[in-house]
């Protein structure tokens, strides 16, 4: 008896053990760890690229610092930050985030308490003084000024040539004599003097930062539409050129890329970081050279503008610190950095001390031997600095509307007025 | 081999109960084992097929809410005449161009509202060369190549059909939806609509619903297979799963099919919409293997069968052991008299068996005892009414000689005569059953002897050696008397005269009685017995010796009895041999 008793015991634990099933996979790691620091940026080629040899020279330094960069696409970075920013809670978030200036504001002034003040990691006199204002808010420092969105003139020497110019008649032009010489060149060459896209008014931001006026007042709230000289100006200005008949449209980046590697374009006027799509065309080497911006008529303005660029940001949190240290020890005060990201990447920072640096004064071959970056670096510094405060994209799109009724022969002042009259109902 | 046969014939019902209970133990176990993993499995391909038709319904309905945002957006760019202007008008001047592109980009996103809900962009390409996306990076492919591309050859092959193609050459696989543009008054084609959607997110349409096991194919009208939750089969085509899809669409359910060396369950639906088939392939045995455990399944009918073996092994040894040790007794019984109980051990029905036997052999011997009694009794009360009887011969006679005496006028002698006669008469007719004393025996005898003498003479004297200690014994009437007639009459006939001795004595515990005579003596034969005298007119009662031997074994038992000894002209000896009796009243007798 006692032996079938044992035979059942030993098969019912037998049994027993079968059935169990192997789960439990444990969950580990999971708290922050001050240690490590998570980034996220967008741009593979550019940001992200530039991050790796942050990363690769910081951690050279300090090995026990783990260094995450994480690529997202700007929307979905803008997207997340606000949901996490809106919830109160760091979790999910990173430590160091990649805003582009037109949006930082929007963002430092709404969750005011999430950034980590970055005054005393690095010295804010060292960067381009347009920097400043947007990533800062009340005299205090958030943002690290990363890339500089400062523009020029990319010209096609040959076609202006055809039409009897040469670059030195392109030094300290206003946008009407842009438009004269657009003509001239589209009598002589045929070509189109420009390419735009109706939907990014990227010019129209670009000429009234040449009169250091915006679509916001200083406050960077309200609305500063109707009555903006500098804004009026450059409507005119666009309708102009369509009237002149030198723009060739485009739809997206792609066609305005290849409009100019095509060469259907004499001239590009945007930012620096256009300069690898136009080398990318290399047989038109040493056709190409870069001029100052023009400037509209407005009292005060200057050969100077600004299209896009952005800052590092830090987050509060565990590694707050940590980040910080990262970013000052890099992008902040780091000359032999600048001139890799210059010489590897073409990036130019707005960091001042590493203009005087031997990759900035180099000659580039495919602009006829011009020393492109030492003439950026040097307009950069003529940029007039403004708040873009927290509406620039939202107003832009009631723009791209009125700028079609005005193409449609409304009259500027009423297009304007409508224009304040929506942004300030919509922004209210 | 004689053993083992010996063996097994005893137990040979252990044996057979037990082979019957094991086979029919297993029998039961591997038809209940195999049904049940046959009917779980009917019950959960049933289920399954029904849950997958439903999913499969489910997936269809994505598809189709999918397919008509998508034939909306088609739709949207074929009837704006916008689009139709940017794609069909040549260059004008800048500001015409300028609202152009800005109206088609309008009409693009109010287009494109109708899958905003999906991961997709959609492009444009007209006759004059110029193009719109909504996202270009979504769909990496320039404008040249997709103009010489096989999904632009068969879109203008179908102009009016909104197809579904596959396009392979992308960084992932594309699902491309394509529709020509056509100038409905003139029936000309000024244009290409594309609408792109990645085969990841395609997929998302169905994903959820399959897991490892649990595929699901969507295959165009020519077999090609345009998305899978198994990437490798992406763009491969099949005209095997084509026709068997086509098949199962006809009738409802599930079929099964060997594919890919694998068994499959096979659901199809047809979406008209799209022209193409969902196909859900389920490998029967990835998906059984998961559900149902046969092996833990197998292995528990195992370890049961085992146990209840074991416990039909012991339970039917205990039974089939007692029984046959209780046939083993029984069969034996014989040998040992019947004398023998069988021993109770065992099951209750054993116990019972032999609680039972056990009382039927009581009865036996009670019985047999009875009858042993009745016997006896019967022999006894012969015996008796044998002694009773006075022969009227020996009356006769001796009166006769009493008669004689009194005419020769031996007065004193014929009175003595009658005195012994009448004391032998009275010893005689009392209650045979009783027994009387050797000294009352021994006044009958000499009673009986003075008869005699009286009668024939005293050429035989007779003396008497009694131990004092057994006079007051008590011994059966008339036990020795027979023997001293038989020396009387037989003894001496050749010899004339002679002496018979009568000797009493007590050995340990029996009483010795020895007649001894120096007559003529004899043969002995077999049988130890005196010739039977068959002259019985001299006799006394109807007591022979002979019967004197058997009525003391039927009184006493068997080693009481009478012994003689005899030797031809020496004379005879006999022994009685008795037990002590002191007390009158033996009931015995």
């Amino acid at each position: 008896m006692k032996k079938v008793l044992m035979l059942c015991l030993s098969a019912v634990l037998f049994l027993s053990a079968c059935s169990s099933s192997d789960s439990d996979s444990s969950t580990s790691d999971a708290g922050a760890d001050s240690n490590k620091v998570t980034i996220w940026a967008w741009d593979p080629n550019f940001n992200i690229a530039a991050l790796n040899m942050a990363k690769e020279i910081y951690e050279k330094e300090n090995p026990d610092v783990e260094i995450e960069i994480i690529e997202n696409a700007q929307a979905d970075i803008v997207q997340k930050l606000n949901t996490g920013l809106s919830s109160g809670t760091s979790k999910g978030l990173p430590s160091i985030v990649l805003i582009e200036d037109y949006r930082a504001q929007s963002f430092l002034q709404a969750y005011p308490d999430a950034f980590y003040e970055m005054s005393g990691a690095f010295n804010k006199d060292d960067f381009a003084e347009y920097k400043i204002a947007p990533t800062s808010v009340d005299g205090k420092q958030y943002g690290l000024p990363f890339d500089s969105g400062v523009t020029g003139l990319y010209v096609r020497t040959d076609y202006l040539k055809e039409a009897g110019y040469t670059l030195d008649d392109l030094q300290g032009l206003d946008w009407q004599q842009y438009i004269e010489i657009g003509k001239k060149v589209k009598e002589a060459t045929g070509k189109d003097m420009i390419t735009l896209d109706p939907n990014d008014l990227g010019l129209i931001r670009l000429m009234i930062q040449t009169a250091g006026s915006w679509y916001l007042e200083e406050d960077g709230v309200t609305p500063s539409l109707a009555g903006n000289e500098a804004l009026k100006e450059a409507f005119e200005i666009y309708k102009g050129m369509m009237d002149a008949n030198i723009v060739k449209p485009n739809s997206d980046w792609s066609q305005f890329v290849a409009n100019f590697n095509n060469g259907d374009i004499a001239s590009v006027p945007t930012g620096n970081w256009i300069t690898p799509s136009v080398k990318a065309e290399a047989s038109q080497s040493g056709k190409w050279a870069v001029a100052p911006i023009p400037k509209l008529s407005v009292e005060g303005a200057v050969n100077a503008s600004n299209l896009g660029g952005s800052s590092w940001y830090v987050l509060n949190g565990d590694s707050a610190e940590q980040a910080a240290d990262f970013l000052g020890k890099t992008f902040g005060s780091n000359k032999e950095f600048y001139q890799q990201l210059v010489t590897e990447i073409g990036a130019i920072g707005t960091y001042k001390p590493a203009a005087g640096g031997e990759a900035y004064g180099k000659e580039d071959e495919f602009f006829g031997g011009q020393k492109i970056i030492s003439d950026f670096a040097g307009w950069t510094e003529e940029i007039t600095g403004l708040n873009y405060g927290m509406h620039t994209y939202a107003i832009e799109d009631i723009l791209i509307v009125e700028m079609q009724n005005y193409l449609n022969g409304k009259s500027i002042d009423d297009v304007l007025s409508d224009a304040q009259a929506q942004a300030e109902a919509q922004l209210k | 081999m004689g053993r083992i046969l010996e063996k097994f014939n005893y137990h040979g019902l252990f044996f057979k109960m037990f082979l019957v209970m094991v086979a029919s133990i297993v029998a039961v176990s591997i038809i209940i084992t195999y049904s049940t993993i046959h009917m779980s499995e009917r019950l959960f391909l049933d289920t399954f097929s029904i849950t997958n038709s439903k999913v499969i319904q489910q997936v269809k309905s994505n598809f189709e809410t999918f397919s008509n945002s998508a034939a909306a957006a088609a739709n949207e760019v074929q009837q704006s005449g916008t689009i139709k202007n940017y794609l069909s008008k040549d260059d004008t001047t800048s500001l015409e161009m300028s609202k152009d592109y800005y109206n088609t980009h309008v009409q693009m996103d109010r287009a494109h509202l109708n899958v905003d809900d999906y991961e997709l962009s959609i492009m444009i390409t007209g006759m004059n060369g110029r193009s719109f996306s909504t996202d270009r990076n979504y769909w990496m492919i320039d404008e040249e190549t997709l103009a010489a591309h096989e999904i632009t050859r068969k879109m203008y092959a179908e102009p009016k059909k909104l197809l579904y193609q596959l396009e392979q050459e992308s960084a992932s696989p594309m699902i491309v939806i394509t529709k020509s543009l056509i100038e409905r008054t003139t029936d000309s084609i000024y244009g290409a609509f594309y609408l792109s959607i990645k085969e990841s997110e395609f997929k998302k349409f169905y994903s959820s619903f399959t897991s490892e096991g649990n595929d699901i194919l969507v295959i165009n009208s020519s077999g090609q297979i345009l998305s899978s939750n198994r990437p490798e089969m992406i763009g491969s085509t099949s005209a095997f799963l084509l026709k068997q899809a086509e098949a199962l669409e006809e009738q409802d359910g599930y079929k099964e099919i060997a594919w890919m060396e694998t068994n499959q369950i096979m659901l199809a639906e047809y979406l008209p919409a799209l022209d193409m088939h969902i196909v859900n392939l389920i490998d029967k045995e990835s998906v059984l293997d998961n559900l149902i455990n046969t092996k833990t399944i197998v292995f528990s009918s195992f370890v049961i069968v085992l146990i209840a073996v074991s416990i039909v092994f012991l339970i039917s040894r205990r039974m089939t052991k007692s029984l046959s040790r209780l046939v083993k007794q029984i069969s034996s019984l014989p040998k040992k008299n019947f004398d023998q109980y069988v021993t109770v051990t065992g099951s209750y029905e054993t116990k019972q068996l032999a609680y039972a036997f056990n009382d039927m052999l009581d009865e036996l011997h009670n019985y047999v005892e009875e009858l042993v009694q009745t016997q006896k009794k019967q022999r006894n009360a012969e015996l008796a009414a044998l002694q009773r009887q006075i022969n009227p011969h020996f009356l006769y006679n001796t009166l006769t000689s009493v008669k004689i005496m009194v005419q020769q006028g031996h007065k004193e002698k014929a009175g003595n005569t009658v005195n012994a006669l009448i004391s032998l008469l009275q010893h005689a007719t009392g209650n045979v059953h009783e027994t009387i004393t050797i000294e009352e025996e021994i006044e009958n005898l000499k009673s009986y002897v003075f008869i005699n003498q009286v009668r024939y003479g005293e050429r035989i004297q007779v003396s008497y050696f009694i131990a004092p200690d057994c006079s007051s014994l008590h011994v059966p009437k008339l036990i020795i008397q027979p023997f001293i007639e038989n020396a009387f009459f037989h003894a001496f006939n050749q010899k004339s005269e002679g002496f018979i001795h009568i000797i009493i004595l007590k050995e340990e515990d029996t009483l010795i009685c020895e007649i001894i005579d120096n007559g003529d003596g004899m043969q002995i034969k077999s049988g130890h017995f005196l010739p039977d005298s068959r002259r019985n007119r001299q006799l006394f009662s109807g007591i022979g010796v002979r019967n004197v031997h058997e009525r003391i074994k039927l009184l006493y038992g068997e080693k009481y009895g009478v012994h003689i000894s005899s030797n031809p002209g020496a004379g005879t000896h006999i022994r009685l041999v008795l037990p002590v009796i002191r007390s009158g009243n033996n009931s015995k007798i």
